[in-house]
């Protein structure tokens, strides 16, 4: 169905006229008396409904339904001409529902019999339906709003239901001119507003009711075309359970609604299908409901020409038809819950009898958040699962289930792909990391006080906690770590407390102490000969790991930056690194800018190093590597040499006075650093540079490196 | 999407095709050639894809049923014999047959309909049946168009000018109308040779069978992935919005959702997602697959041990029953899950939810999704017990609250023996005697019933004359009070008949 077909429209105008006030003759006994006490006791008169009450009570079934399908977009304009036409609702969203309709009907009352009826006429409620047509709905205007210069393609269409007693064949005809010259007339004004349309199409249904035991003085007549503009057609309908009926096949034809009935529903207490019907549980007599639904979930059936092996049948009094479908006993509770069904469509559910007993205890059931999957009848005994009903947040959805072969049948494994061999995974982490990433409805009114509508926040969100995120557990030492949690899960976060860096610092304040304790750290062993790198060496890998991640969120506040500040303070450094960093200054602000800039580059580059980290340390204790500006974390090879971050040294922010823990790490760090003897190579370097295996290139002149690999 | 592929096999197939000097070769020999030119790049890169093999002339024949083993297709293209005449009709109604029995109506399938234009003579020709599909019945319906939803692609080895001279291309034409319009039709450029076949089938592959590569990005986590069957464009509403829309290259996740929040949404389509290797370039058609096979283990050794994001993902979704939700464009959304095969075997895939913001009712507009580390408490609970989802609608549906309807006369019945049956036992139930008691009179009141009103009163009225001596005195307080109200309200004044108006409990007190 189009966005703007005449269904998005839907006028309802009924005869208020002195008439409508007779009876129906259609009788309902309300005393219906118990055996018990049934003595002596006279019942009273049967009442019967007027021909009012039969067609506000039809005309409300079939919005009932419309609004149970349709809950949005499918709008209705409810109109009650006498006198004068009353309309009773508009079509903003918030004035559709059956309970806004009830209500402007109770208002208006039963037509009043003594009113006179050369004032009244239907007329009055037909010129308020086309001047309420050309009337600009909400989804109308925003959509004209969005297209902007191709507006026009917002159509204007609508469908006039009209439910009056008709004199003749002529006063119909009549009716059909007076719409039209209406629509004529009405389409010029709507030209010159820009509230209102011009009507592109209209159909109008007149629904000519009258009493039971009356001949009708009007023939009912197909749909005809009146001109391009205006199609009728014309039902002469008995009021009660005939009109009735009449007006649920038409919400069927309108609304391309199908209807399904769920046969075998078991009555049976251990379901609580019915558990009203618990203390008849002795006879488990099974019953049908019926549902209303789009056509499209019937679909498969209708081009597979299945529809009437799935049980077609043709009930008494009606010629409407219906896919008989039957109930499978669910299996467990969570059925629907934690499996994903391959779901090729959803269509909401309303049923036919809603206040029958049947129907409220399956919908009941549904509501208490049981599915029930539903298997097609076939002639062959196969059983062919093709739908289920389940309800999600107090509306009830009419799946459709895939039942044929899969195109996508044997694939193959994840484990046979790209990265499928990697068995170190960080699974769990990555876990984690999914349920802080977790989504939830923003209310409408916290929307606009943002900037950003909330998923693009949601990506923005994810765009920090990935900024440095190893994927296997050989790659990261300080995501290994308990102590190092509470600063990994506030660092990513957009913006920090006081207590925040606090605990950061705490955080950092506490590894400082692990390693002046020299406690042992969860560096994998993977890969690597003999027994890994030494614990300094290690608590170097970590260090820089954990610079690595705090700088790519370095540049978001200040206070992220006082936790990268607070680390390169507290973190050991070799004195000669000290002394290296004063002659350095200059080339270090060169690198202090580029990192502000906060390039993409560094950033990736900072990952890829400390991706690498782990290997590269391997080398560099077996065997000869290029020490370059720093032994932290060496260039990869073969790499042109580039303005890098593996130099992680501060930017010497904290100018002002040292504090004492500063002071206290840096003496430590001097006690530390007597405690071994300096490598020869670092002693005689030049620029702090000191060619290895220099016998080597004498030997085979050539560069080792060009082939570092080879040579292992 | 799978494929079937009818194949020409009628005499005018085996017409010689003039080249001078070289080796002589029959249009079928060209036919063939492009074929196994698709088969092969298939094999390298559409190897996911299920396709069958079917020969027709005045009969039809299912060579090779829907296979992803391309050897046993070539093998059988080897083998084909050369047959009578063309009837295209036939074939078509072989094709709707053998496709619905192996997928149903709803999976859409490519077929290749390899011919050379010479569509038949007299009766059972394409042009007979052309001429005389409107004049049959139902039983004899011309295959066209396919329950499933089609693309035809109809490769002609023959040229453009060949095909004009007769009214052969005007035939084709309608067929591939008739269709459903979706596919096309490719005929050889130049003169009829290999390298035009060869040619005619790349514009096939590139059309149609090229994979469709992107990125799937998770911030700054991202894998290069194919993603299978290709995602077609959609189109939204023709009228509103008559440009289809295509997948976006970069899918973009934007969060995580439990599988039971999401509960079996509709899909408009499913996919694998497969993480592919970066720099080995796949898009090479056909030629040096020989070459490739020697390479390939080494190349795909070394990607399996690359660790990739995709693999990451599919293992923590499998573990946490999660789903990742997937932009795919602007106000298009999916969702990425693992997809178990067997126990052993899965996978991650993709499936695209109708485009709009809003296609699951449940989880509300998807754009209006956040984060949850900005709601001011975690709407999980801190013990993951809770769940914002469903989104519950503002209204409720009709089925889900006590909804008053009295066409069948049982409901209406029902509904006063409900408040008779209260009414015996007040004032215990005063409430629900009440609450029933208003709701029949709102619906009287809005249905113009006021002759229901005046009985329902008179019942009440009966009911205070019959009780029982032991009654509370309360009960007959009550009982005349409410049928007093509804009397008023049935005379319609507007004071008493107001459709808000609640009748409340007469106040009594038998303490003292």
């Amino acid at each position: 169905m189009k966005m703007f077909s005449v269904s998005h429209k839907t006028v309802f105008v009924v005869d208020h006229c002195p008439y409508m006030s007779e009876s129906s003759r259609q009788q309902v006994e309300c005393d219906v008396l118990t055996k018990t006490r049934a003595q002596g006791v006279i019942p009273l008169a049967p009442v019967s409904k007027s021909l009012w009450t039969c067609a506000v009570e039809c005309s409300m079934e079939y919005c009932r339904i419309l609004y149970d399908i349709y809950p949005k977009d499918k709008l209705v304009n409810y109109i009650v001409s006498d006198s004068e036409f009353h309309i009773l609702n508009t079509w903003k969203r918030e004035e559709q529902g059956t309970h806004e309709l009830m209500s402007g009907l109770a208002s208006v009352g039963p037509p009043n019999p003594h009113e006179d009826p050369e004032c009244c006429s239907i007329l009055h409620g037909l010129f308020a339906a086309v001047e309420s047509l050309c009337i600009i709905t909400e989804l109308q205007h925003e959509r004209r709003a969005a297209l902007m210069d191709t507006a026009e393609r917002v159509a204007n269409r609508g469908r006039i239901i009209c439910l009056t007693n008709a004199k003749s064949d002529t006063s119909v005809r009549m009716l059909e001119d007076y719409v039209q010259e209406t629509i004529l007339e009405q389409n010029k004004v709507a030209a010159s507003s820009d509230r209102r349309m011009a009507i592109q199409q209209c159909e109008l249904v007149l629904l000519h009711i009258y009493p039971q035991g009356e001949d009708t003085l009007v023939s009912d007549r197909p749909k005809k075309e009146i001109s391009p503009l205006l199609t009728s057609e014309v039902h002469s309908v008995r009021a009660g359970r005939h009109l009735a009926t009449k007006l649920n096949i038409l919400v069927q034809q309108h609304f391309d609604l199908a209807s399904t009935t769920i046969t075998n529903i078991p009555m049976k207490p251990t379901l609580n299908v019915c558990e009203q019907e618990e203390q008849h549980a002795n006879t488990s007599a099974n019953y049908d409901v019926e549902l209303l639904h789009h056509k499209d979930a019937h679909l498969e059936f209708i081009k597979s020409g299945d529809l009437h092996m799935a049980g077609t049948s043709t009930r008494e009094n009606t010629l409407k038809e219906t896919v008989t479908l039957k109930w499978c006993t669910p299996r467990t509770n969570s059925i629907g819950g934690n499996e994903l069904h391959y779901c090729t469509g959803a269509y909401r559910i309303s049923p036919t009898d809603v206040n029958s007993r049947p129907s409220s205890c399956l919908t009941n059931f549904l509501l208490n958040g049981r599915s029930v999957l539903l298997e097609q009848p076939r002639k062959s005994g196969s059983k062919v699962i093709s739908h289920m009903l389940s309800s999600h947040g107090g509306e009830i959805f009419l799946h459709v289930l895939n039942s044929n072969r899969s195109t996508l049948e044997d694939p193959p494994s994840i484990s046979e792909g790209c990265g499928g061999r990697v068995t170190d995974y960080r699974i769990t982490d990555f876990g984690e990391f999914m349920r802080e990433n977790r989504l939830t409805p923003v209310s409408e009114y916290f929307i606009d006080s943002f900037e950003k509508l909330p998923v693009e926040r949601a990506k923005a969100q994810l765009e920090r906690h990935t900024r440095y995120w190893p994927m296997i557990i050989s790659q990261t030492t300080i995501f290994n770590m308990q102590a190092v949690v509470p600063l990994a899960n506030l660092i990513v976060k957009e913006t920090l407390t006081e207590e925040d860096v606090l605990t950061c610092q705490k955080t950092v304040y506490n590894l400082v102490d692990m390693e002046r304790k020299n406690d042992p750290l969860p560096i994998s062993t993977v890969g690597s000969r003999g027994k890994g790198p030494k614990r300094d060496e290690q608590y170097r890998i970590m260090w820089n790991e954990l610079e690595t991640l705090v700088k790519t969120h370095a540049a978001a506040s200040d206070r992220h930056q006082r936790v990268l500040d607070c680390i390169t303070a507290c973190r050991s450094k070799p004195p000669e690194e000290e002394e290296r960093k004063k002659r350095g200054r200059k080339r270090e602000d060169r690198e202090d800018r580029a990192e502000k800039n906060g390039s993409k580059e560094t950033d990736d580059k900072g990952w890829q190093d400390s991706e690498r980290l782990k290997g590269l340390i391997d080398k560099e204790d077996q065997e000869s590597e290029v020490i370059k500006d720093s032994p932290d974390s060496p260039e990869p090879l073969n790499k042109k040499p580039r303005l890098s971050t593996e130099e992680v040294q501060p930017p010497e922010r904290a100018k002002g006075p040292v504090s004492l823990l500063t002071m206290w790490t840096n003496r430590i760090t001097v006690a530390n650093s007597r405690k071994h003897q300096e490598f020869v190579g670092r002693a005689s370097s030049v620029n702090n540079k000191f060619e290895l295996y220099q016998h080597l290139k004498d030997e085979n002149g050539m560069d080792v490196h060009e082939n570092g690999k080879a040579s292992r | 999407m799978p494929t079937l592929v009818l194949m020409d096999v009628s005499l005018s197939m085996t017409r010689p095709v003039s080249l001078d000097g070289s080796e002589e070769f029959q249009r079928k020999n060209l036919a063939v050639h492009g074929l196994n030119m698709l088969f092969e790049h298939m094999a390298s890169n559409y190897r996911l894809e299920f396709t069958a093999l079917m020969a027709f002339s005045s009969l039809w024949e299912l060579l090779v049923s829907f296979t992803r083993d391309y050897n046993a297709l070539q093998e059988a293209l080897s083998n084909l014999e050369d047959y009578d005449k063309t009837c295209i009709e036939s074939a078509l109604q072989g094709v709707s047959n053998v496709v619905q029995q192996e997928w149903g109506s709803a999976c859409p399938c490519q077929v290749v309909l390899v011919t050379d234009g010479s569509l038949g003579i007299g009766k059972g020709s394409l042009r007979h049946s052309l001429q005389t599909m409107k004049h049959r019945g139902d039983d004899k319906k011309f295959p066209l168009p396919f329950p499933f939803p089609t693309k035809l692609y109809i490769m002609c080895v023959a040229n453009a000018d060949e095909l004009q001279m007769t009214d052969a291309m005007d035939n084709l034409e309608e067929l591939l109308h008739l269709s459903g319009g979706d596919g096309q039709i490719f005929t050889i450029e130049g003169p009829l040779c290999m390298k035009g076949v060869q040619a005619m089938f790349g514009r096939l592959i590139d059309y149609a069978y090229s994979p469709f590569h992107a990125v799937l990005h998770c911030g700054n986590l991202s894998s290069d992935v194919q993603v299978f069957p290709r995602p077609e464009p959609v189109v939204v509403d023709d009228e509103v919005e008559p440009m289809p829309r295509a997948v976006s290259t970069d899918l973009e996740i934007v969060g995580f959702i439990e599988i039971a929040d999401i509960s079996s949404p509709p899909v408009i389509s499913r996919h694998l997602v497969l993480p592919i290797a970066v720099n080995k370039e796949v898009d090479e058609v056909g030629t040096g697959a020989t070459d490739e096979l020697e390479e390939e283990p080494s190349a795909s050794q070394m990607a399996g041990k690359n660790p990739n994001f995709c693999v990451l993902l599919h293992g923590s979704l499998k573990v946490e029953g999660m789903v990742a939700l997937v932009q795919l464009g602007p106000e298009w959304y999916g969702m990425l899950y693992s997809q178990a095969d067997s126990k052993k075997k899965s996978n991650l895939m993709m499936s695209l939810f109708d485009p709009g913001s809003g296609p699951l009712p449940w989880l509300g507009n998807i754009s209006h999704l956040g984060p949850i580390s900005e709601a001011a408490e975690n709407p999980y609970g801190e013990d993951d017990s809770k769940s914002p989802f469903p989104v519950q609608p503002q209204v409720k549906r009709s089925y889900a609250q006590n909804v008053t309807v009295w066409i069948k006369a049982s409901g209406l019945q029902t509904d006063v023996q409900k408040i008779l049956r209260n009414a015996r036992k007040l004032p215990d139930k005063t409430q629900t005697f009440y609450k029933e008691l208003n709701r029949l009179r709102k619906a009287a009141l809005a249905f113009g019933f006021s002759e229901l009103l005046k009985v329902v009163a008179d019942l009440l009225e009966r009911e205070c004359t019959m009780l029982p001596d032991s009654a509370h005195p309360d009960a007959a307080f009550q009982l005349s009070h409410a049928a007093q109200q509804l009397k008023l309200a049935s005379t319609g004044e507007s004071q008493h008949a107001d459709f808000d108006h609640n009748i409340v409990p007469m106040h009594t007190d038998f303490s003292s």
